[in-house]
């Protein structure tokens, strides 16, 4: 258990290079030769980094809004709803992201629908993308894939407050989705014949 | 990227690059395949610029002469016209020439030079400070017209010239706030009282010769006074009651102890100031700023052009040092501090406080002037006067060495913010240590030395030791480096204890030899 020491070697600095003249040039030379490098230099372009980056100068300024960085997948941006076949949302109104938001951001109506499995369909969905703060928990929360966040962008700036609240037609978006789960219930309507399921 | 931060952690990325995804360390890849080995990379390697750099470097260095040029050919014109209208308003030739030259001076060097450099100085420090850093610099501030440019210019930034506007618009607009309690006439006028010394200093230095120009004889100095030299050291101790009252009359305890550091540093390098110039007052053996440059032109054992700077070349570095620390700028800007500490204009807003600003930059540009007047022989060409004399007129020769002075006093302005963005920031101890106990000490020593010189064997002997000066201040400071075998250099523990015991005694060699 002797405790272990080291003895560590200070240089001693006389005056002479305490007066650091040698390395005061240096610094200059570097920064004269950065000023020049980044004022002509050009940048080797065929690695991309970003999207959209335009000039090939050394700096690293990333000229937004004309130049970009990609988001990484699984990035949680700006929430869409998913549609089904017929253009319709695929949200039931079952108000499960509603009551997990923490942010309390998501509005719905729900209204009647006719066929059997499905029973309502939101006739408003609003979302206040202000209130947001992207957490995630309504995507996890939704039982029908009906909403996500997977736009790869962030919710867009506006000018006024009541632009950020997004309703049922703007937030629908991208390809139309069917489980297989779906297909047990979709397209029987509650009053026409049911037959046992199965397919 | 800045290869100097890839440097350090391309080390722990080598290793994380196996585990996580590549895509974010190609471009460290890419970068780092053009150097050695990224942790083991000397400066000197660093440092080295690719052709094209430096071939862009020299056009830009040339696009800004022309630039220059046409602010000097503007000057001298006008100049010229101002005396034409005097003459032909009906005053005599004698007297046109001499109101002509003091009304033109004022209005255009004053008024047009030395506040268009500090101006494009404050832009330029943001955007070469940029360039310097690896960034961009602003460059979204637009007047408007971009649009309407033609061709290459549509939408341009303009080389984010239109913050200037921005920024002064926003000052002119700002909420001045007076504090209650302190002295209000005071507060009001320690803005021009640090800018107004600044602006004066300009007054006698010597842009150019008499010469002539469009048929009239121009002289670019606003004032030939017999003592110029007492002259720039008494206005530039005015210039510290701009801050001490500032600080003092912010009724606020920090910007108080803020006006304090800064008096307290810039007395400290006046004595510094004064006395380096004391060796160029020896050798020259005149006060006149004008005579001082003209004295410097010619050569120096037909060779090097009679520079200040190889007469004394030991009070260029302490001038440069003090200067910097009067105008509190380059590592000297504790008192200011920016983000670091409460500076004596805290209580500022508005206009008072772009008056300080601007007065930075205006001391910046005026010291530039006064270093070139002083060491670079002023507006003198360093070579070829009277070849150009000879073949290209008088007139010619004129304008140039207008435009030598202007150039070299871009260049050194320019220096001044190179050394800026390049050294970290003094702490105040080391401020006062530098001024009293090393700066001070050695401008003295200058003084006497060169006196002993000049009085034995006059300014050819003063010559000679200058330049023996720098030699052998260049050899001692280079010694105390030695090359590794790989080529890499470094103080050496082992090296610098050897040499240390040559040179500081054997106090370190026994405190050595005791601990084995």
């Amino acid at each position: 258990m002797a405790i272990k020491s080291v003895f560590v070697e200070h240089p001693e600095y006389g005056v002479r290079e305490r007066m650091y003249v040698r390395e005061a040039v240096r610094g200059i030379a570097i920064t004269t030769a950065h000023f020049f490098r980044n004022l002509f230099g050009k940048r080797d372009t065929s690695t991309v980094e970003m999207t959209e980056r335009q000039g090939a100068n050394l700096m690293n300024t990333i000229a937004y809004p004309e130049e970009k960085r990609d988001y990484p997948p699984g990035y949680r941006g700006m929430h869409r709803l998913v549609p089904r076949e017929d253009g319709k949302p695929r949200c039931v109104a079952c108000y499960m992201c509603a009551t997990v938001c923490p942010a309390q951001c998501i509005y719905i109506e729900a209204g009647e629908f006719d066929a059997e499995g499905i029973e309502k369909y939101p006739t408003r969905f609003e979302i206040d993308e202000l209130r947001c703060i992207v957490c995630g928990f309504c995507v996890e929360a939704c039982p029908k894939d009906a909403i996500r966040m997977d736009t790869n962008t962030h919710a867009p700036a506006v000018l006024s407050r009541p632009l950020a609240v997004h309703d049922k037609e703007s937030l629908l978006s991208g390809p139309a989705v069917s489980h297989p789960s779906d297909a047990l219930t979709y397209g029987k309507s509650r009053n026409s014949g049911s037959h046992g399921g199965g397919h | 990227m800045s290869s100097a931060i890839a440097a350090d952690p391309h080390s722990d990325l080598g290793h994380a690059a196996d585990q996580h995804d590549h895509h974010g360390h190609d471009a460290h890849d890419g970068h780092a395949h053009d150097h050695a080995p990224a942790v083991e990379q000397s400066v000197a390697a660093r440092a080295r610029l690719t052709p094209r750099e430096f071939l862009g470097g020299l056009a830009l260095l040339g696009f800004i002469l022309t630039l220059i040029a046409g602010m000097c050919l503007v000057m001298a014109a006008g100049m010229a016209l101002i005396i034409k209208a005097f003459k032909a308003g009906g005053m005599s030739p004698a007297d046109a020439t001499l109101w002509g030259n003091a009304v033109g001076s004022v209005s255009l060097i004053v008024l047009v030079f030395v506040m268009v450099l500090a101006t494009l100085l404050t832009m330029g420090e943001r955007k070469w400070s940029a360039f310097i850093q690896d960034r961009m610099g602003p460059n979204r501030a637009r007047f408007g017209f971009e649009k309407h440019l033609p061709g290459p210019l549509k939408d341009t930034s303009l080389w984010g010239l239109p913050h200037i506007a921005a920024d002064v618009l926003k000052m002119l607009t700002k909420e001045e706030i007076v504090p209650d309690m302190g002295n209000k006439v005071l507060f009001h006028i320690a803005p021009a009282l640090a800018f107004g010394p600044a602006f004066v200093l300009f007054a006698v230095i010597p842009m150019s010769p008499t010469f002539t120009f469009l048929g009239e004889s121009i002289t670019m100095q606003v004032a030939q006074v017999d003592q110029g030299l007492l002259y720039i050291f008494a206005i530039a101790s005015l210039a510290v009651l701009g801050s001490s009252l500032a600080g003092w009359s912010s009724n606020n305890k920090y910007a108080l102890l803020g006006g304090v550091r800064a008096s307290a540093q810039m007395i400290s390098y006046e004595v510094t100031l004064g006395m380096t110039l004391v060796g160029l007052m020896i050798i020259f053996q005149t006060l006149r700023l004008d005579t001082l440059s003209q004295l410097q032109g010619g050569y120096i054992f037909g060779v090097l052009p009679n520079w200040g700077i190889f007469y004394q070349p030991l009070a260029i570095i302490a001038y440069f040092a003090a200067a910097s620390a009067e105008i509190k700028r380059a590592p000297f800007d504790l008192p200011e501090g920016e983000s670091e500490i409460v500076g004596y204009f805290i209580e500022y807003s508005g206009l008072k406080f772009g008056i300080f600003m601007i007065a930075e930059f205006v001391e910046v540009v005026v010291f530039a002037g006064l270093f070139t007047v002083l060491f670079f022989g002023g507006w003198h060409l360093p070579w070829g006067e009277e070849w150009i004399a000879q073949n290209w007129g008088a007139t010619a020769l004129g304008f140039l060495q207008f435009l030598s002075f202007t150039t070299k006093t871009f260049i050194f302005c320019w220096l001044s913010l190179v050394v800026r963005w390049t050294f970290p920031r003094f702490r105040y101890d080391q401020v006062m240590n530098l001024g009293w106990k090393m700066l001070l000490p050695l401008s003295i020593a200058n003084v006497v030395l060169t006196a002993l010189v000049t009085l034995q064997w006059g300014r050819n002997g003063a010559a000679i030791f200058g330049m023996l000066q720098l030699l052998l201040v260049v050899a001692w400071v280079v010694g105390a480096f030695k090359l590794r075998r790989d080529g890499t250099e470094t103080l050496l523990p082992a090296e610098g204890a050897a040499s240390h015991a040559h040179h500081h005694g054997h106090d370190a060699h026994d405190a050595h030899a005791a601990a084995h």
